[in-house]
């Protein structure tokens, strides 16, 4: 039994992948959130064009 | 892959800053978790400070206290307070502590955000209180700030904006990171089907979090153009359209009622199989009945606005989709029954906070299905009983939720035992208070009484009186919560990595309290696997 504390960091390539997933995950979740606010005002403003 | 040890295995790597800057510079999920439930818990008292001078306003006909405007400045703020600085930091410190530790991951996959979409919110609420001493008084057109009233907003209409678009920024930047850690953190073998509902409802709750809360921002980003730079979104004078906001609004504003209830779904969800002595019936069900709801969230939001008019085909799509809801909902409310059903139980004041929520959250089920039959709602639109349904889903629904949560993870957290009778008291008290408090309202709306009204006839003294009983009965037994937990912190006995006879899940295989950081070696799937027992 180890102790479930004890510092084994992986090795660095096997870190890399999942930052870079992690990253680009939180990017494109930002990018939605974006795109549901502008989209929003867009939609508006294209109605009051009407 | 490891099994976890005795705490006194993991005290060498219990390394942790001290002081002031433990909680400026917060990376850690457990210290952040902590920070939003103090800040949730604060904000609860000041937010129930307001429901109390609401309440002492109306506890008898004529004005007795405050002025007209300050009363809607008490209900507007009131509601803000709760929704966006109670209820939501509770759910976010219960998912910072939580998710990580249930998943088998050592952290939330971005700390440093985590901090900062913490922050944001003293500021945000400081920023929003201090309106109330700004030339013309805090906002008082209501949370929902429909125009052209919010726009007669004095000097305190900047702040409303600011402070609104601070409050969705550390909601979205908390939703991200929830997506990403559940996503990209899980230990080896946590398959999705094996996650336990709390991370699950909490998913789907950040989703929701990211659809909707930019649309918020969208809408008032555009009452500011509105009011200060010459744009007419929502001013009909200038071919605006003001009901045009009342749509977007509820668009952001039905899911926003999903995201305050959808995290209490997932606590029962874990409370009741513990007390229950059983797994939880129908796990599955469970999962495909919470997305179902979440999905038809964004398919409703008119039902909120059918006194404003709209064709008869939208009126009955709109009433058919929201009675829809009540098919997934009810799949929960029986599959928890089911799972108590010849279950071992038992009564401590989690699971008493979960019945209660179960049944008590069901009768504001049921008055939603009232409110939304189209010729009902024209008689209840704007009424006291729309305030007794939507309090009965959000005060024994949501709030009873997180002190479920609360107290049935507070052993975890403290290493402690708190005084199981006086969190008992707290629940009786609490469960027959909020009943006295909200149940008339009933009556009172459908009696005729309209809702954000300082002064009414004398025709509803009587059940105004019990509803203000009620509600100083329920804001007293509230000061039970944090004794209590301070309580447990200070002296209570010390307990074992499983506090509850009855209780599965990975946060259970570590030592109470968990070290500070924990899960730097993932679970073995074994581990996963005796977790997961649903």
């Amino acid at each position: 039994m180890q102790p479930h504390t004890s510092t084994a960091p992986a090795a660095p390539s096997a870190e890399d992948p999942r930052r870079r997933r992690i990253r680009r995950s939180a990017l494109l979740l930002a990018l939605i959130a974006a795109a549901f606010y502008f989209g929003f005002i867009l939609m508006t403003l294209v109605r009051g064009w009407k | 892959m490891a099994e976890p040890l005795a705490p006194a295995a993991s005290d060498d790597h219990d390394h942790k800053p001290h002081g002031w800057r433990r909680w400026v510079y917060a990376t850690n999920h457990k210290d952040i978790g902590t920070m939003y439930l103090v800040f949730a818990g604060t904000m609860f008292f000041i937010g129930g400070l307001m429901a109390m001078l609401i309440r002492l306003e109306l506890f008898k006909p004529g004005l007795q206290f405050f002025d007209p405007q300050f009363f809607n400045s008490m209900t507007t703020l009131h509601a803000l307070i709760m929704i966006f600085g109670a209820v939501m930091p509770a759910w976010t410190g219960l998912a910072n502590w939580m998710i990580p530790m249930q998943i088998g991951a050592p952290d939330m996959a971005l700390p440093r955000l985590n901090n900062f979409s913490f922050w944001i919110l003293p500021f945000a609420f400081t920023l929003l209180l201090s309106s109330l001493f700004v030339p013309g008084g805090a906002p008082a057109g209501g949370w929902t700030m429909y125009p052209p009233l919010v726009l007669q907003t004095g000097a305190s209409f900047p702040i409303l904006i600011f402070s609104i678009h601070l409050m969705g920024a550390s909601s979205i930047l908390g939703a991200i990171n929830v997506i990403v850690t559940i996503v990209n953190m899980r230990a080896l073998g946590m398959t999705l089907l094996r996650m336990p509902l709390f991370v699950w409802t909490w998913l789907i709750t950040a989703y929701l979090l990211i659809a909707v809360m930019p649309v918020l921002a969208g809408a008032v980003t555009m009452l500011l153009t509105d009011h200060f730079f010459g744009t007419t979104f929502f001013t009909a004078a200038g071919g605006g359209d003001p009901v045009m906001f009342q749509h977007i609004f509820w668009f952001f504003g039905h899911p926003e009622v999903y995201i305050l209830i959808l995290p209490a779904f997932g606590i029962v969800s874990e409370v009741v199989p513990t007390f229950s002595r059983k797994p939880l019936f129908g796990y599955e069900a469970m999962v495909y009945a919470v997305a179902s709801i979440a999905f038809l969230s964004f398919i409703v939001w008119a039902h909120h606005m059918f006194t404003v008019g709209m064709p008869l085909a939208a009126q009955l799509f709109f009433m058919l989709s929201t009675m829809l809801i009540a098919v997934p909902t009810g799949v929960k409310v029986f599959n928890w029954t089911a799972t108590m059903w010849k279950g071992s139980l038992s009564f401590e004041p989690p699971m008493l906070f979960a019945l209660a929520f179960l049944f008590l959250f069901t009768v504001g089920g049921f008055s939603g299905l009232m409110l939304a039959i189209v010729p009902a709602d024209y008689q209840y639109q704007d009424s006291y009983f729309v305030v007794a349904h939507f309090h009965y889903v959000l005060v024994p629904g949501a709030v009873f939720g997180i002190m479920a949560g609360v107290y049935y993870w507070l052993p975890k957290w403290t290493g402690r035992m708190y005084d199981l009778k006086l969190a008992t008291w707290h629940f009786w008290l609490s469960a027959i208070f909020v009943n006295v408090l909200f149940f008339p309202q009933h009556f009172l709306g459908l009696a005729g009484m309209p809702r954000r009204i300082p002064d009414y006839a004398v025709q509803f003294t009587d059940w105004n009186m019990v509803s203000s009983i009620g509600a100083f009965g329920f804001g007293l037994a509230q000061l039970l919560f944090p004794y209590i937990i301070w309580k447990c912190a200070r002296s209570g006995e010390h307990v074992g990595k499983k506090a509850w006879e009855g209780a599965h899940g990975l946060e259970w295989e570590l030592p109470s309290p968990p070290p500070y950081h924990s899960w730097i070696t993932p679970p073995s799937d074994a581990v996963i696997a005796r977790g997961a027992e649903h």
